[in-house]
């Protein structure tokens, strides 16, 4: 980051307006420093946010979130929404070098500047380990949803989750197939496959994204909860012990316990 | 018996100072207030010609410049959202369920509304006063708020889903304010008018029809037309009854077409001038109704 | 000499019972009859629709999250003891302060204006055109408008032009410009060289942090400076380059022109001052004999305007200083005002077209009596027009206070999420606990507290309209 700096640009563009987007990063931070077992733990609110496994997490992210690497600094990054930041980075008068978030970036991507295409304009690598922590990787989204329980909808589900639909449906893009058995080569650019691929490596390292899994006042409402006390933190990363508290007290609300 | 003259002509200047001399100093009593209305006419137009020149714009020049920009290089400028947004979603038949819903909303509001007004100004019945101070006070409603209990009430009526639902829910969302409007617009009307017409042996809804209403007009008009843009822009209410039903007003066609990560300003630019027209031609027909000379009439 | 005759107050007066002996309405049964037909069909709608749903949300909101345990109190005492409903009334209070004086003045001063002036129809065209624009486009061109970055919103352009042209931003005016070889950073954000340096000496200043884009056209490739008899010479260069030494200026690293570099005395005070060339070198001549050093002035960075952000939930008012409570009572985010003044454009012409149509009723005799009497157009304004206006003003008036108690589409629309929480009112707080979280009972505590604080409201102006 600091040659990126040196280089005389500003390393990361932050969604932070848009605060589900600051929990994907404490997320993926969180799984790889605490494990997978922890982050099970905290979705399901078993353990308070005040752990000092969150602590350390918080931590970590501190770093990432100095303002000097982010565009407009701790203030720009909490007023620019997604996919404003995505303009920031990717867009013609690109003001950043990276940007964090799910693979559904690289559709956003040429709706913000046509002039950008995969591999030429942009790449992606995985987010990183840290200190050796496993190829891990956090998602959210339904990929089929039955309403009525009735044996064609199971059928139809079945059907839905296997190797045959997963190569069909992959190849149309847009979609990452859960399903080990679908050959990467089905995919229609190398960004997908590369994504597809990180899904596969990750093996049982897969969790459902934490905000996602909470109760919606907490993980998902704009201006309340989690988004927004994130959100404050950012302003200022110095009072970890602050966020902490407000954040626990938040989720005892939300979660009942 | 007061009468109700034709408005007198404005007093002639006195004739010893020259007309050109008069026509200059109203020239110079009212070139302030131009001044003034004409900095305050490009200051209110500003927004909107900022969004107007967005909607010409490729969505993505919005993250890196602003509108003006696109006015010194007219070359950026096109017409390709307007024909994204016409050609995805069936806009014809979306224009035609929102007059469907908006123009019966109307006017059921204005019909019931005048009718309360009356009722409650020109008849007298115990407890009129209180009814007036709950019918108003229901105005605090929000709208949101009747949206489950009514839901909930339309299933078992059978008007969930249905254009019919929607009209009776914005008509009874409207009226406490609609009641409020016209109750206050009607007690200026003065009473002799309608105790000589009672004398001369006129039933109520008579004097009604060819008294009030004819007075209230520009209340009314007023009425008509807010009724009208609130129902015509309205997206919430649409959309948790009409979600799922075959026909669907613009709003809830246009929201439909956003994208959930994407960009949308290049959506909601134009399709708000799109759905701005008709609106704004409402307007300017029901414009003349509020020309003075109302009034004009008289009693013997 | 015609005085003024002595207008009808709108009060609803009763009007004299005729020879007849019917009263309005005609007798008995009749007038039942003409109540029902007059007010049943408003009663049938209001009761169903608007009725209904009231009185089961005030039920509703003794009973719990799903409404199928009594909970008696419960729901209000969470109501009133979380902060982020204090910051919800405290946001509607200073709406209920600022907002409807500001519309009813305003539509009453364009519909007198209007009055006067030939292009009226196209000025209240214009005025009123915001109120045909859905309230989620207005967000939208409120959130261009207030656009904090000065190259996409408007009125911080417009600032920035103004505050540009008083403070000229530097050419370096980088983000991430950094001393590396040479200099270090003072805290006035110039640059000074680590060393000391006397007649005959040279300085090498390497800064970082700049991206070749950034770097002004027409720069050359930096060189080592040349020792000049008599003064000092240096090189002040963008000291970075893959495989390149910190310190050493390698090939292929361009020099800084046009940067203000001063010469300073062991006091610190400026001997001289000079530019850089195209490869970055600077020579002062003559120097007298000392030790100085040389400084790459803090005016090379000066940034350009940022931009106000309009939308953020900086307070108005110094409540920073207090804390708990008082803070947050007094504290008046700007994104509020900023929200104001996107309502004002909006309701502005419905305030105008309003009062403009009760203008347009006014019994134009007794306005030409006055005129006739001698009296100004501030004295007739004054003690005639304002009076008959009166009604309409209030109308108007309470329309606004009631609106703006349940504000709800605008603060989701228009605020951005990072300044929601400052920004906060009462139906977006009851929205977010009845349909967000579920919580109907506390949602229904929520709905059944702004009626409590309308009514009296509508009690008083009610009474004010009885006589």
């Amino acid at each position: 980051m600091s040659t990126i700096k040196q280089s005389g640009t500003t390393p990361f563009a932050m969604c932070g307006g848009s605060g589900w987007t600051l929990t994907d990063w404490f997320e993926n931070i969180y799984l790889r420093t605490a494990g997978i077992d922890k982050y099970n733990a905290l979705a399901k609110h078993s353990i308070p946010w005040t752990d000092p496994s969150v602590t350390a997490a918080f931590q970590d992210m501190q770093k990432i979130f100095d303002p000097a690497n982010m565009v407009g600094g701790s203030a720009g990054a909490v007023s620019t929404p997604f996919p404003d930041c995505v303009g920031q980075a990717f867009g013609s008068s690109s003001k950043a070098a990276m940007l964090y978030e799910g693979d559904f970036v690289a559709s956003v991507i040429p709706t913000v500047n046509s002039a950008m295409q995969p591999a030429t304009g942009f790449d992606f690598f995985p987010f990183p380990s840290i200190n050796n922590s496993p190829p891990s990787v956090s998602g959210g989204g339904d990929v089929a949803v039955m309403l009525k329980d009735t044996p064609q909808a199971r059928a139809l589900i079945k059907y839905l989750a296997s190797p045959d639909a997963g190569r069909i449906w992959a190849h149309l893009g847009g979609f990452t197939s859960p399903n080990k058995n679908v050959p990467l080569s089905v995919y229609p650019d190398d960004i997908s496959r590369r994504a597809a691929q990180q899904l596969v490596n990750a093996g049982d390292n897969v969790v459902f994204d934490m905000s996602d899994q909470a109760p919606a006042a907490f993980g998902g409402t704009s201006g309340s909860g989690e988004w927004a006390d994130l959100q404050d933190w950012v302003r200022n990363t110095s009072d970890i012990n602050g966020i902490e508290a407000k954040l626990e007290a938040d989720a005892k609300t939300a979660y009942g316990h | 018996m007061s009468a109700v003259a034709t408005p007198a002509p404005s007093p002639a200047l006195p004739q010893r100072r020259a007309p050109g001399r008069a026509r200059l100093r109203r020239v110079l009593r009212s070139t302030p207030v131009n001044v003034v209305l004409v900095v305050v006419a490009v200051l209110w137009l500003t927004p909107t010609v900022g969004l107007l020149v967005t909607s010409f714009r490729p969505g993505q020049d919005y993250l890196s410049s602003g509108w003006w920009q696109a006015l010194v290089h007219p070359a950026t400028l096109n017409l390709d959202n307007y024909r994204h947004i016409l050609s995805g979603g069936n806009i014809v038949d979306a224009l035609v369920t929102t007059v469907l819903i908006t123009v019966p909303a109307t006017l059921l509001v204005v019909l019931v509304a005048s009718l309360a007004g009356y009722g409650l100004v020109f008849l007298r019945w115990p407890g009129r006063d209180w009814v007036f101070l709950v019918l108003v006070a229901l105005m605090v409603v929000p709208l949101q708020m009747g949206l489950i209990p009514v839901s909930l009430l339309y299933k078992h009526l059978g008007l969930f889903g249905t254009i019919p639902g929607v009209v009776l829910y914005h008509t009874a969302f409207g009226l406490p304010f609609a009641i409020f409007l016209m109750r206050n617009f009607y007690t200026g009307i003065p009473r002799d008018l309608l105790e000589a017409a009672r004398i001369d042996g006129a039933s109520e809804w008579t004097m009604f029809r060819r008294i009030v209403l004819p007075l209230g007009m520009p209340a009314l008009a007023s009425l008509a037309i807010f009724q009208f843009l609130w129902v015509w822009n309205d997206l919430l209410v649409s959309l948790v009854f009409l979600a799922s039903a075959p026909h669907q007003p613009l709003t809830v066609t246009i929201f439909s077409q956003l994208r959930q990560f994407g960009l949308n300003i290049d959506v909601i630019s134009t399709a708000s001038f799109i759905s701005m027209i008709i609106p704004l031609i409402v307007f300017f027909a029901f414009q003349r109704y509020f020309v003075r000379g109302v009034l004009a009439g008289a009693v013997k | 000499m015609a005085t003024v005759p002595a207008v009808a107050e709108p009060a609803a007066r009763p009007a004299p019972v005729s020879i007849t002996g019917r009263g309005p309405g005609g007798g008995g049964w009749r007038r039942g009859l003409a109540v029902g037909a007059f007010m049943g069909p408003a009663l049938l709608f209001l009761g169903a629709i608007v009725g209904y749903p009231t009185v089961a949300t005030i039920i509703a909101s003794f009973f719990n999250k799903t409404t199928t345990t009594f909970v008696g109190l419960d729901n209000y005492r969470t109501v009133f003891g979380t902060s982020d409903i204090l910051v919800a009334v405290r946001n509607n209070a200073i709406w209920v302060i600022v907002f409807p004086f500001l519309v009813t003045f305003t539509g009453l001063v364009f519909a007198v204006l209007t009055e006067r002036i030939r292009w009226a129809t196209a000025f209240k065209a214009v005025v009123f055109m915001p109120m045909a624009i859905s309230l989620f486009a207005t967000g939208v061109i409120w959130r261009i408008v207030y656009e904090t970055d000065p190259h996409r919103g408007v009125i911080n352009s417009m600032v920035g032009t103004v505050a540009d042209a008083i403070n000229p931003p530097g050419s370096y005016a980088l983000p991430n410009i950094k001393p590396i070889s040479g200099l270090s950073q003072r805290s006035d954000g110039s640059m000074v060289s680590t060393a000391t340096v006397h007649p005959d000496g040279t300085v090498k200043l390497g800064l970082t942090g700049i991206s070749p884009t950034d770097i002004p056209p027409g720069a050359t490739s930096a060189s080592e400076p040349a020792t000049v008899q008599g003064g000092v010479a240096g090189v002040v260069w963008r000291d970075f380059s893959p495989g390149g030494h910190v310190g050493v200026v390698d090939s292929g690293e361009k020099g800084l022109p046009a940067m203000r570099i001063d010469l300073l005395r062991g006091d610190g005070s400026t001997a001289a001052t000079t530019a850089s060339g195209a490869d970055g070198r600077f020579v002062f001549r003559d120097v007298g004999s000392g030790s100085y050093r040389v400084a790459v002035a803090a005016s090379n960075f000066r940034a350009p305007f940022g931009g106000v952000a309009w939308l953020g939930a900086q307070s108005l008012t110094p409540a920073d200083r207090l804390g708990g409570t008082a803070r947050t009572l007094l504290t008046v985010p700007l994104v509020d005002i900023a929200a104001i003044v996107a309502m004002l454009w909006m309701w502005g012409g419905f305030a105008m077209v309003v009062i403009g149509a009760g203008l347009a009723a006014l019994n134009r005799e007794v306005l030409e009596a006055a005129k006739i009497d001698g009296a100004s157009e501030w004295q007739t304004f004054r003690h005639v027009t304002f009076p008959l206006l009166l009604p309409v003003l209030i109308v108007v008036f309470v329309t606004m206070i009631i609106n703006v108690l349940k504000i709800f589409d605008i603060i989701l629309s228009l605020v951005p999420e990072s300044s929601q929480r400052e920004a906060n009112v009462i139906a977006v707080q009851m929205w977010n606990s009845a349909f967000t979280a579920s919580d109907y009972g506390v949602g229904s505590a929520l709905a059944t507290f702004l009626f409590v604080l309308v009514v009296p409201v509508i009690v008083v102006n009610v009474r004010r309209i009885r006589g």
